[in-house]
């Protein structure tokens, strides 16, 4: 029962406090570039955590079953990004043959998730901070399903944005730049929420 | 001692390399999509430089809107050049029509 509890408390933690995009400022390419319709920023954000919790699954046993016994675990950010490339790469094959529509609709974004730094910070947070599975997995879901909920708020917010009248200058990213920082202070409110 | 090491890290990198590559063959060739041979050959005309400038995600994606007719000009190819892209490209479309006998000719 603690366990469980802990297990969602560290979930809740990982979404909302230590938010991936507004707090610990991860995966800030993908957020502004795909951020602009609500559609695609719910594919992208599926996608992210789709190949997280993979990457979380295949890196963790790696780290600490091959490469601590093994002596070199100084080569753990090698050997994540060999992972994550690989596991994308399977991951859009397998889309492409079983479900074409999805694959269109992903497009470019899904062999980007390779360069999201989103991905290659859950499994580094992971074997750094010397986290056990169960937390491992927290670590994943909640890092993810925080990336999917604020790419969607900041989504609909620009859409929002397109029907006002906006000063020439301060159209497009910058204003997006100024929501986005918004949306960050907004998010420093669940700072503390958990002891 | 430190010979060790290095010793551990090359045999890992190198194993770790062939058993993802090895799955990556795989999957390319168990997944494998049939699609229009076309799509290829036109792919082959474009500069494969793989810019995005004219829009579209890569060549490959460029060729697949040129043979499926989305793309109606080649000009969108801003690296391309007319002689060595934009006619052969006009030319094969033009004499190779999809298995209905349609042809998507696009225009310069």
């Amino acid at each position: 029962m603690e366990m469980i509890v802990s297990f969602i408390l560290a979930i809740v933690s990982y979404m909302l406090i230590d938010n991936v995009v507004l707090s610990r400022f991860y995966g800030i390419c993908s957020f502004i570039g795909v951020g602009n319709k609500v559609k695609s920023a719910f594919s992208m954000g599926l996608a992210v955590t789709f190949v997280i919790m993979m990457a979380t699954l295949v890196c963790y046993p790696l780290y600490f079953y091959v490469l601590v016994p093994a002596g070199i675990p100084f080569l753990d950010t090698l050997v994540y990004i060999l992972v994550i490339a690989s596991l994308v790469q399977i991951v859009g094959l397998f889309i492409k043959k079983t479900s074409p529509s999805l694959y269109k609709t992903l497009g470019i974004y899904l062999p980007l998730i390779t360069t999201n730094c989103a991905v290659l910070g859950v499994v580094q947070t992971n074997s750094d901070s010397q986290l056990d599975f169960l937390t491992s997995l927290a670590n994943g879901l909640g890092t993810s399903i925080g990336f999917l909920v604020v790419i969607v708020l900041f989504a609909c917010m620009r859409e929002r944005m397109n029907g006002y009248n906006i000063p020439k200058a301060m159209k497009g990213v910058p204003i997006a730049l100024i929501v986005a920082a918004l949306m960050a202070m907004a998010f420093m409110g669940f700072g503390g929420m958990v002891g | 001692m430190e010979y060790l090491t290095v010793l551990w890290a090359f045999l890992l990198m190198l194993g770790l390399g062939a058993v993802l590559g090895l799955l990556l063959a795989l999957a390319a060739k168990f997944f494998h999509v049939e699609e229009d041979p076309r799509i290829k050959e036109v792919e082959d005309m474009l500069p494969h430089y793989n810019c995005g400038a004219c829009g579209y995600a890569g060549c490959h994606d460029m060729a697949e809107a040129l043979v499926n007719g989305t793309a109606k000009k080649v000009s969108l190819c801003k690296a391309g050049k007319k002689d060595k892209n934009y006619d052969p490209i006009i030319a094969y479309l033009s004499t190779h029509p999809d298995k209905d006998g349609k042809t998507n000719v696009p225009t310069i």
